[in-house]
């Protein structure tokens, strides 16, 4: 290490703020968990402290689990999240590549066109979403979430696809034409394959907010078949206020999957945001 | 018989026109060059030839058939890249043989065909490897046995040699040519280096602004230039022009010498203010202002001259070109 | 004379992502700027033009709601430009130091609370405030502070700040995540030009560094504009629909929430729902034409 460059002090009080953050970012999260493992005796005499033999209880997951059917809410959520984003891949890549492939009168019309979704939300059109989903009889059904959730990541999955396959170069699509390959071929077997880390980026970054939201669950699909893990635990926190153990646990139940998710993909995540992604 | 025709294809992007009326013939077994500076077309003709591109106007016959609307793979041609475009998720052996499987030839054909273009370029040990375990000198072989592996009416080659290094480059050139004799096959090769165009070519057709400028073998552009810019285009170092003033005086024209045609010459019309000296070993270039003019000359052998001084140089007659202000030929 | 192929790709290409967008985001979009036009009298659809953007401005009982919602919103946004932003970009700075060590670790952990959902955010937030369980005034007490201890989001005066910093708390991370992109495009050399020319330390910050990331902070507001003016879920996941305690945590989009499926004895009306919606949609396209017109275009974006 360079010495004439390095003050001590200052190192020390960077460590020094980093810590205190990070120690602000991760308490709540601890307390939620290491209190949900404890007696409500427990929980309200030493909330800081581990459970130990004597205060351990698995009562609040038992409640949980005999309550609420958080497994369904899981498995809607899983659907939900992972037929949001295969849609917004497949067809906002296929949309990227003709945008940034072809030239055709009012391309860069179009392309305006479908960045105007990255801007404006579309939970300002939620009067007349929940119009046309109830006049197709999808109200009720995880396809209304999947079909939201699709026109709401596209925009963004367009902009930043075709940003990335501008960059595939063109004597390799070339060179798949005088191969005799054809146009769905190069996209499917030449282009698609070489985006791979910009398909993953625009996957990990619709995720977080697919399987967080609760407006579009709460309004299109609130029936106990359809509920979400993010709606499930909301209702069923509101049901159970005072039984501290069962919240605990339902908030640590919808904790760490999304934990586990980010543990698995936050170095993706990270690349993908600080690659300038989102400029 | 004629692998390629080309009549008064024009090609508009827009507004802009790139190329303009352009006719030129390939004959059977011809290794042609497009040879220009960068944005002379050369390029997007051959793109246009290869199908990537259709011609606004004009037609396109390969083997007598008009090809016009014919799609790239159909029109038997292959093609190798500047850039490679090696497949990078396929492996050697499946580069070189994807074309094939799409044409839905047999098994054993394209096992043959793949073994026998592997053998010529030497990449029998290279064929279970992928693109990124290669180096650049063996890409470049790969994407040459994925183009003759179709066994083509025409190779079209774009700028091949220009990502590789000097050494590399000079040997590529040389199995290119040796791989040309064993096909006997018609090639179109794109440069904008005039010494790849002087060695490898058959016919040289120099391109400028979208327009053919001239065609004919390397050594008829070399003596018998078309007009000033092929003349200065051809040949390294570059020919050499001053107006003819300098040597007849009231002669308003252009002169150009050849730098390998200049010599020490102690009654030499040229007087030559020496700036710079190339010491070469086997040749000297000296750089030297005739006036304000900047000349070269390229001394055979080795000589001791310095920056500053000043020489004499001259040339015999009948190795001079003349010009008119329109860089046309004249007598 | 050569006739382009038609090229069925493109279209097949296109269509699908066109038409969903199209279908299920403009059209909606569209028909709610349409829906805020009309009113239900007898069970019947009437076209009433700007009656509801006049009853939701002028009627007392609507704007007095709506102009609270508006403010509250303000409140909220500004609370993030002021906090949140300098914070993200204070972490980010001392997470670009180049020599420091376990900055990946800490990223990483600073950013864990942005991928909760406003659900757990909201109630692990309640119940540390909580007065009945005490973690917070007992921590307080700890540092000799408990006198400042208060029910945060149960009093009026407090209940959006805390509301808003709990988001910020929740949110930081995007900011950070963005600056410490833009600090490290920032090549070294420049960096290290600046240091044999003195400029070290602080100064190097705001001389150097601060000017070359502008056009990033830009972006980050625009960014928390836009998500601020859309926000819901989490006032809705801890104080209700009724954005309480007496509408003091109340925003644009509870009231549209509120205002569309009706609560207690209120029945819903899409209509007004609609014409609040269109609001927000207004406020949200001037914030960004400003941003695009007013600020981007202005700012200087230096090739690095």
């Amino acid at each position: 290490m360079n010495k004439a460059r390095t003050n001590p002090l200052n190192t020390f009080a960077m460590h020094g703020a980093l810590i205190f953050y990070t120690l602000i970012a991760l308490f709540p999260v601890f307390v939620i968990l290491i209190n949900s493992f404890k007696t409500r005796k427990a929980i309200f005499k030493e909330p800081l402290a581990l459970p130990d033999t004597e205060s351990f209880s698995l009562i609040g997951y038992q409640t949980v689990l005999k309550q609420g059917d958080f497994f369904l809410y899981f498995q809607n959520s899983m659907i939900v999240t992972v037929a949001s984003l295969f849609l917004i891949l497949l067809f906002g890549a296929m949309a990227a590549y003709a945008l940034s492939e072809y030239r055709f009168r009012g391309s860069k019309l179009l392309g305006l066109y479908l960045a105007l979704g990255i801007m404006i939300p579309i939970r300002i059109g939620t009067v007349a979403i929940l119009d046309l989903m109830v006049s197709t009889g999808l109200v009720n059904t995880l396809w209304a979430l999947i079909l939201v959730y699709t026109a709401q990541g596209l925009p963004l999955a367009v902009f930043i696809l075709s940003e990335f396959m501008r960059q595939v170069s063109d004597d390799l699509k070339n060179a798949g034409r005088i191969d005799g390959l054809s146009e769905y071929t190069i996209f499917f077997r030449l282009v698609l394959p070489l985006v791979r880390p910009a398909m993953a980026t625009v996957a990990v970054f619709n995720m977080i907010p697919i399987w967080n939201d609760l407006w579009f669950p709460l309004i299109l699909a609130p029936t106990e078949a359809t509920k979400t893990l993010t709606l499930g635990s909301q209702v069923f926190i509101g049901q159970f206020v005072t039984d501290w153990n069962a919240v605990l646990s339902a908030l640590s139940f919808a904790i760490l999957p999304v934990l586990a998710l980010y543990v698995i993909f936050s170095r993706q995540l990270i690349r993908g945001i600080t690659s300038g992604a989102v400029k | 018989m004629t692998a390629l025709t080309l009549t008064n294809v024009n090609k508009s992007f827009g507004a802009v026109h790139v190329l303009k009326d352009i006719s030129l013939t390939v004959e059977d077994g011809e290794f042609v060059v497009f040879v220009g500076p960068s944005g002379c077309g050369k390029s997007t003709l051959l793109r246009v030839i290869a199908g990537l591109e259709d011609a606004t106007s004009g037609e396109i016959r390969i083997a007598g058939e008009q090809v016009n609307l014919t799609p790239p793979s159909k029109r038997g041609i292959a093609m190798v890249f500047q850039s490679y475009a090696l497949y990078p998720h396929l492996s050697v052996r499946k580069n070189m043989s994807l074309a094939l499987r799409q044409e839905g030839q047999p098994k054993d054909v394209i096992e043959q065909r793949v073994a026998n273009a592997a053998r010529m370029l030497n990449l029998d040990p290279y064929l279970d490897r992928y693109p990124s375990e290669l180096s650049g000198g063996q890409r470049q072989r790969v994407a040459i046995g994925r183009a003759i592996v179709r066994e083509p009416k025409i190779f079209l080659f774009d700028e091949p040699l220009s990502n590789l290094d000097a050494a590399l480059r000079m040997n590529t050139r040389i199995e290119i040519a040796n791989l040309h004799r064993q096909l006997s096959a018609s090639m179109i090769y794109v440069t904008h280096d005039q010494t790849e165009a002087m060695t490898l070519a058959d016919k040289i057709v120099v391109l400028r602004d979208g327009r053919v400028e001239q065609i004919g073998s390397p050594m008829e552009l070399y003596n018998n230039p078309a007009n000033q810019f092929v003349a200065g285009f051809l040949g390294s170092p570059s020919m050499n022009f001053f107006p003819a003033g300098l040597v007849n005086e009231g002669d308003d024209r252009t002169m150009g010498v050849r730098p390998e045609d200049l010599f020490l010459s102690d009654d030499g019309p040229l007087l030559a203010q020496v700036i710079h000296v190339e010491h070469l070993g086997g040749d000297t270039n000296v750089i030297a202002n005739v006036q304000s003019h900047q000349v070269t000359a390229r001394l055979f052998g080795q000589h001791s001259i310095e920056a500053g001084q000043s020489l004499r140089l001259g040339f015999s007659a009948q190795k001079t070109f003349h010009f008119d202000a329109d860089g046309l030929p004249a007598a | 004379m050569t006739r382009p192929r038609i090229r069925w790709h493109i279209p097949v290409f296109l269509a699908p992502a066109v038409v969903i967008y199209t279908a299920v985001m403009i059209f909606p979009l569209v028909n709610t700027l349409r829906l805020a036009l009309f009113s239900k009298i007898d069970q019947e659809r009437v076209f009433v033009g700007l009656d509801n953007f006049r009853t939701l401005f002028f009627d007392p009982i609507w704007s007095e709601q709506f102009w609270n919602a508006l403010g509250n919103n303000f409140w909220f946004f500004l609370i993030h430009m002021l906090v949140q932003n300098p914070i993200g970009i204070v972490l980010a700075a001392i997470l670009s130091h180049p020599r420091l060590r376990f900055s990946a670790l800490y990223r990483s952990a600073i950013f864990v609370p942005t991928i909760l959902s406003f659900v757990i955010v909201g109630f692990a937030w309640k119940l540390i405030l909580s007065p009945i369980w005490g973690i917070a005034p007992s921590m307080l007490d700890a540092v000799g502070l408990k006198s400042l201890f208060a029910p945060w989001l149960g009093k009026e005066e407090y209940a959006l700040t805390t509301l808003a910093l709990i988001s910020v708390w929740q949110f930081v991370g995007i900011p950070m995540m963005l600056i410490y992109a833009a600090l490290l495009s920032i090549p070294d050399e420049v960096i290290e030009a600046g240091e044999v020319d003195g400029i070290t330390g602080m100064a190097a910050f705001w001389k150097i560094k601060l000017p070359l990331i502008l056009p990033s902070i830009g972006i980050i507001s625009i960014l928390t504009f836009v998500g601020n003016f859309n926000a819901f879920d989490l006032i809705y996941a801890s104080q209700g629909a009724l954005a309480g305690p007496d509408y003091s945590t109340d925003i644009l989009g509870t009231f549209m929430y509120r205002t569309f499926f009706g609560f207690q004895l209120q029945l819903g009306d899409p209509h007004m729902g609609s014409a609040i919606a269109s609001a927000m949609f207004a406020i949200i396209l001037v914030g960004v034409c400003l941003y695009l017109y007013g600020v981007q275009s202005r700012m200087r974006r230096y090739q690095l």
